[in-house]
């Protein structure tokens, strides 16, 4: 199924977008969504352990299940330096 | 209370004289006195917040320098907390400024932050960051969490059990890596004027923005609107089933 993306902070930059599509297999997680995200986009390969990732409005780990017309997200991980 | 000092702000309809005066109330405490805490606190206490003690166990080092706007080359060595205590006090008499020279951990986090209107994040890792999430949420204090990398800043203002917690946005999130954090000098202060307009934003009782993202580099600003995760392991009610 196609799904659509929506991107944060510097995922916009490289990705030059707002949404983006990502083809993914019926019965997916959210996992891989971002392996397929990484694959497109290999330069955020280093984010991908901590790359924050929402369904419908809620962060939700990667096993979680989408379905067509799920709401997904895709932002840099929480940054943690002061 | 000085009203030439704020007359500026007080024209600012989204504050008033009545917000003015409820900010002097306040009592907010700073977690860490480094990029953004030290421009925080220094935020806080010009817009006149009522009380602010700023923790951190740490001595001012030149590698402070190029993110940082309240220290200079003579406070090298000296306390951050004693330092910051000393310039802030000298800014503005009306507000009661303390610094503690004290490392914030589990053990006595409670005992530090327990009168606290406000939890202020100028942390720079993510461990301490949860324990005061979950003391946040254990004494229904709120916070702003805020972080920097690179070039970008996050911000997020955290009513406990009323918007997302640091859980509910961070499950996948493992412990800080070691060594030292890449960050841009314009970084902090930007990231801490937002950090700052979303605590006063939770002192005077209004909506909070969500999620914030900013890129100083590519000029990029998000907003995100997220909601709790009802199976959050630190603020949600629901046990999850696998």
């Amino acid at each position: 199924m196609k799904i659509t993306v929506r991107v944060f902070g510097r995922y916009k930059d490289i990705t030059k977008k707002d949404t983006i599509q990502l083809n993914i297999g019926e019965g997916n997680t959210l996992g891989d969504v971002i392996d397929s995200f990484v694959k497109q986009y290999p330069t955020t390969e280093k984010d991908k352990s901590r790359m924050m990732v929402s369904k419908n409005k809620m962060y939700a780990s990667f096993d979680t299940t989408i379905i067509e017309g799920d709401e997904i997200t895709l932002s840099p991980p929480v940054v943690s330096g002061g | 209370m000085s009203t030439d000092r704020y007359r500026r702000q007080t024209l600012v309809k989204e504050l008033g004289q009545k917000g003015q005066e409820l900010l002097a109330t306040k009592h907010a405490i700073v977690i860490g006195g480094g990029g953004l805490g030290s421009h925080s606190a220094n935020l806080l206490v010009r817009m006149g917040i009522g009380s602010i003690d700023i923790i951190d166990d740490d001595i001012v080092d030149i590698t402070n320098l190029h993110r940082t706007s309240v220290f200079t080359q003579e406070d090298l060595g000296k306390s951050k907390a004693f330092v910051l205590q000393e310039k802030l006090r000298a800014i503005n008499t009306e507000v009661r400024v303390r610094g503690i020279n004290q490392k914030v951990t589990k053990e006595n986090i409670e005992s530090l932050v327990k009168n606290a209107d406000v939890i202020v994040d100028g942390t720079d890792g993510m461990s301490l960051r949860f324990i005061i999430n979950e003391v946040s949420i254990k004494y229904n204090i709120p916070w702003v969490y805020a972080g920097v990398y690179e070039t970008v800043g996050m911000v997020m203002g955290i009513l406990p059990k009323k918007t997302p917690c640091l859980q509910c946005i961070s499950q996948n999130i493992p412990e800080s890596t070691s060594g030292e954090t890449p960050v841009i000098g314009s970084l902090p202060a930007i990231i801490a004027s937002i950090q700052c307009t979303e605590t006063i934003k939770l002192l005077l009782g209004k909506p909070l923005a969500g999620l914030l993202i900013y890129d100083v580099w590519n000029q990029c600003f998000d907003t995100m609107d997220i909601k709790r995760n009802p199976y959050c392991p630190m603020c949600g009610k629901k046990k999850k089933i696998n």
